[in-house]
């Protein structure tokens, strides 16, 4: 997989800013830029290895470094398997739980009463 | 009032609870806001307070020390505590469908706020005094406390096991 310089272009112009300029802000020098938009594939040679080997495309080896949404993951995941065998369990509800019992008792008062007097929140 | 000035559940009112606690008076948070310390998503404007005797004298120790008042009942409005630190606290007489203040305070849960933990009705009891209630706005919150009820249960379970 390679980088798509058209891509970013087009990204630019609907920002109204020129690749130069996205450069420019970025930090990015241009040499750096078009070395590594002249390869074929940004990717290591390891990952390549690896994904050929799996059938997959490497880009599907990775991951996002968010480890706040591997925990919702898994949060969604227990929410799935308590709502499978309680029946009748509202999701919604079970998740909100989760959730709030992850923070610290005091934090989910104060949620309670924020949110009875900000009405707009949902 | 605390809400107005954009902050609420400030270090101000946990200082009243921590007074309660150190004076060793007998009360406990009940209602919403003792679910919502427990994990029901709900919303709630006010800490409702069940004392075991309003007239017990450390309540009004506890008042002074964070600068507020108890205005007693006058015609058909409840008692109610005065001043900017406790204006999020409602008293609570009685709880509907409960047993007696002694039997209920002995089946509360403790539940830390900061350095000190407060007695706090189990969302079951909650449950079984809405049900007894049965007004729309109790009504309203029955499915959530039940529901949250048996996703903490689950919950727990899984801990448990893992």
């Amino acid at each position: 997989m390679r980088i798509s310089i058209a891509r970013i272009k087009a990204l630019c112009r609907e920002r109204g800013e020129t690749l130069s300029g996205l450069l420019a802000a970025a930090g990015v020098s241009r040499n750096a830029f078009y070395s590594l938009a002249r390869r074929k594939s940004v990717f290591p040679r390891t990952l390549e290895a690896v994904g050929a080997r799996l059938g997959v495309r490497p880009d599907a080896l990775l991951t996002a470094d968010d480890a706040g949404t591997e925990e919702m993951r898994a949060l969604l995941a227990d929410v799935d398997e308590i709502v499978r065998r309680n029946r009748g369990i509202d999701r919604e509800t079970a998740r909100h739980t989760l959730v709030l019992l992850k923070e610290k008792p005091v934090d989910r008062l104060r949620r309670a009463l924020v949110r009875s007097q900000r009405p707009d929140i949902h | 009032m605390s809400a107005r000035k954009g902050l609420i559940f400030t270090e101000r009112e946990i200082r009243f609870l921590r007074e309660l606690v150190r004076a060793r008076v007998d009360f406990m948070i009940v209602g919403l806001s003792a679910a919502a310390l427990q994990g029901a998503a709900v919303v709630t404007q006010d800490i409702d307070l069940w004392f075991k005797d309003l007239e017990d004298p450390r309540i009004r120790k506890a008042l002074k020390k964070v600068g507020a008042t108890y205005l007693p009942p006058i015609g058909d409005n409840p008692p109610v505590f005065v001043g900017d630190n406790v204006e999020l606290f409602d008293i609570v007489l009685s709880m509907h469908g409960l047993g007696e203040f002694d039997k209920e305070r002995k089946a509360a849960i403790r539940i830390p706020l900061g350095p000190f933990k407060v007695p706090v009705l189990p969302i079951e009891r909650i449950l079984r005094s809405k049900q007894a209630l049965r007004r729309p706005k109790d009504r309203l919150y029955l499915r959530v406390l039940g529901d949250t009820l048996r996703t903490i249960k689950a919950s727990k379970s899984r801990c448990n096991k893992g």
